[in-house]
């Protein structure tokens, strides 16, 4: 494989010609961020000259990826609100309307967060484990969850169980995703401290540390920079997906639009307004997870 | 040999389509929530039965048109008629001013009232009562705004159906539920797995009235059904009906 066509834009003295070794042709692009790459080269060598180019000199790429996101933000933003000064009459109406569910919405989707992330990272450390038991437990676990659709869960936590005990729309709600997010989740930790490569675990144990200090005091530390993207990425699935509980009769943003629907039969002007808000909080939660990402590589810049 | 057969299957595919077509014309597709026994559920068979459907079929017939009766889910169907994907909605829709600005009503084919229906043992003389209460019902129906209206302070429930709802109150995580009198008579007395759990405690006593909706500016259609209506009302048929859905409970 020869690599025309990722280096195409590049001059033809530095592009990986025909005949040359393909790492050359690996490297050479980076040189110029390429952010999708970010995540995956959390530990290449390639990434230290990323971020000390990157870090100081804004590059043409990057501020591409800020336009997609700045694009879609200023457009939601402004679209919501030139229909609120335009059309008062439905917009702002429908607008009013929706608060409460989206404090419920944030409600869940955070309660689930705090159970899903530990569940999380429970399951992935179930999963490298070297007891038999432990380890298929937790693989059974997420073998079972990934199979079955979040609405189903939901559903039979809230009306196929209470025919054994009662909770509430909310609790079940957050039971479910927190338990099928878990599972996610555990795949996601599991992929992170599988990355860490083998010489630093054996290192700590070389120095004495014993099992449990080297996951918690050296692997997960560093695990944690690639674990948090994809996590963070979750955690904004997840908020997408609360709008399921509706179905449950929890007044989230989805609900209190359907119950405005039903009274005004105003279909296109509710979810219109009901797809922006959505966007734009998963908009301003992407930002503050790159946000983030970019805090927690600071080191790789060293 | 070829040829002519060929020939004969373009022909007799052109008479099926011109056929087709021909009877498309007096076709209409009606929709039906089938999740409001008695008026509209599913049958054995998942075919949608009920008061509203057999009382659609009969008014068509009367009226000379053909109707194809399709479950559609109650969230939306509204706009589905709004939007032309079937022609009537035949789902117990109370003929109420806000419906009327943006939809087209035939006249009334029943009447009704709203209905509370409480845990055995449990009653209330009004509306107040419910204060503080949890109270469920189906999202968008006319129970939910008499609620609402009422403004008692009571937590309103919005469910997707009113079995759902039903089934909470039955198991303890809700109060009440209001709905239509019809359905809680079904759900108080003959749907076995809750009959004898439920005590229907109160009626509004304001009279709703049913309409089949049609999007406006579709008159000639209601005046057909309208016709029908009162074809199936002046021949005996609604009272057949009646008897044949509600049983003794009117």
């Amino acid at each position: 494989m020869d690599n025309h066509g990722t280096n195409s834009d590049r001059p033809a003295s530095d592009s990986g010609r025909a005949g040359q070794p393909p790492f050359l042709g690996l490297f050479r692009p980076r040189r110029g961020i390429n952010p999708t790459f970010e995540g995956e080269e959390g530990h290449s060598k390639a990434n230290i000259v990323l971020v000390t180019d990157g870090a100081s000199i804004p590059n043409p790429q990057e501020r591409r990826l800020v336009n997609a996101w700045s694009i879609a933000l200023v457009g939601a933003v402004g679209s919501l609100i030139a229909l609120c000064l335009l059309w008062p009459d439905p917009y702002l109406r429908i607008l009013l309307y929706l608060p409460d569910g989206v404090v419920i919405t944030f409600e869940i989707t955070i309660l689930s967060i705090c159970f899903a992330v530990p569940l999380g990272l429970l399951t992935g450390l179930g999963r490298i484990s070297r007891n038999r038991i432990i380890n298929l437990l937790a693989s059974t676990y997420v073998e079972v969850i990934r199979g079955i659709p979040l609405l189903v869960q939901l559903f039979y936590i809230y009306y196929a169980l209470s025919r054994f005990f009662q909770v509430s729309g909310i609790a079940s709600a957050v039971t479910a995703i927190s338990i099928c997010y878990g599972a996610y989740m555990g795949e996601v930790f599991r992929a992170g401290i599988m990355a860490i490569p083998k010489g630093q675990s054996e290192a700590a144990r070389s120095l004495g540390f014993n099992r449990f200090q080297t996951m918690f005091l050296v692997i997960l530390p560093q695990a944690w920079r690639t674990i948090l993207p994809p996590v963070g990425n979750e955690c904004i699935a997840m908020l997408k997906d609360t709008s399921l509980v509706s179905i449950l009769a929890v007044p989230d943003i989805m609900q209190r639009a359907r119950s405005f629907v039903g009274t005004t039969y105003l279909y296109f002007e509710t979810y219109t307004v009901v797809a922006l808000i959505y966007l734009i909080i998963t908009l301003i939660l992407s930002k503050c997870v790159s946000h983030m990402e970019g805090r927690l590589n600071y080191y790789d810049g060293k | 040999m070829f040829r002519s057969l060929c020939g004969g299957f373009v022909l007799a595919l052109a008479i099926v389509a011109l056929g087709g077509i021909a009877q498309a014309a007096e076709k209409y597709t009606v929709a039906s929530d089938c999740t409001w026994p008695p008026m509209e559920l599913l049958d054995d068979q998942k075919q949608p039965t009920g008061y509203s459907v057999d009382y659609i079929k009969e008014a068509a017939k009367a009226a000379g048109i053909d109707v194809d009766v399709q479950n559609v889910a109650w969230d939306g169907i509204f706009g589905g008629v709004a939007t032309g994907k079937y022609d009537i909605v035949a789902s117990s829709t109370t003929i109420t001013p806000e419906r009327q600005k943006q939809f087209a009503f035939t006249v009334p084919y029943y009447e009704v009232e709203q209905a509370v229906i409480l845990p055995a043992g449990q009653s209330i003389q009004s509306l107040a009562d419910l204060k503080d209460k949890k109270v469920g019902g189906q999202i968008g129906t006319t129970g939910i705004f008499v609620m609402r209206k009422a403004d008692t302070g009571a937590d309103l429930r919005e469910y997707d159906d009113v079995g759902l709802a039903i089934q909470d109150l039955v198991g303890g995580r809700i109060d009440a539920v209001i709905c239509d009198d019809p359905v809680a008579m079904y759900y108080v007395n003959k749907k076995p797995d809750t009959a004898g759990k439920l005590n229907l405690s109160y009626k509004t006593g304001d009279k709703e009235y049913y309409g089949f909706t049609v999007r406006k500016g579709r008159d000639d259609l209601v005046e057909k059904l309208n016709k029908g209506i009162k074809a199936v009302k002046d021949s005996g048929k609604e009272a057949e009906l009646i008897s044949k859905w509600m049983g003794d409970g009117k």
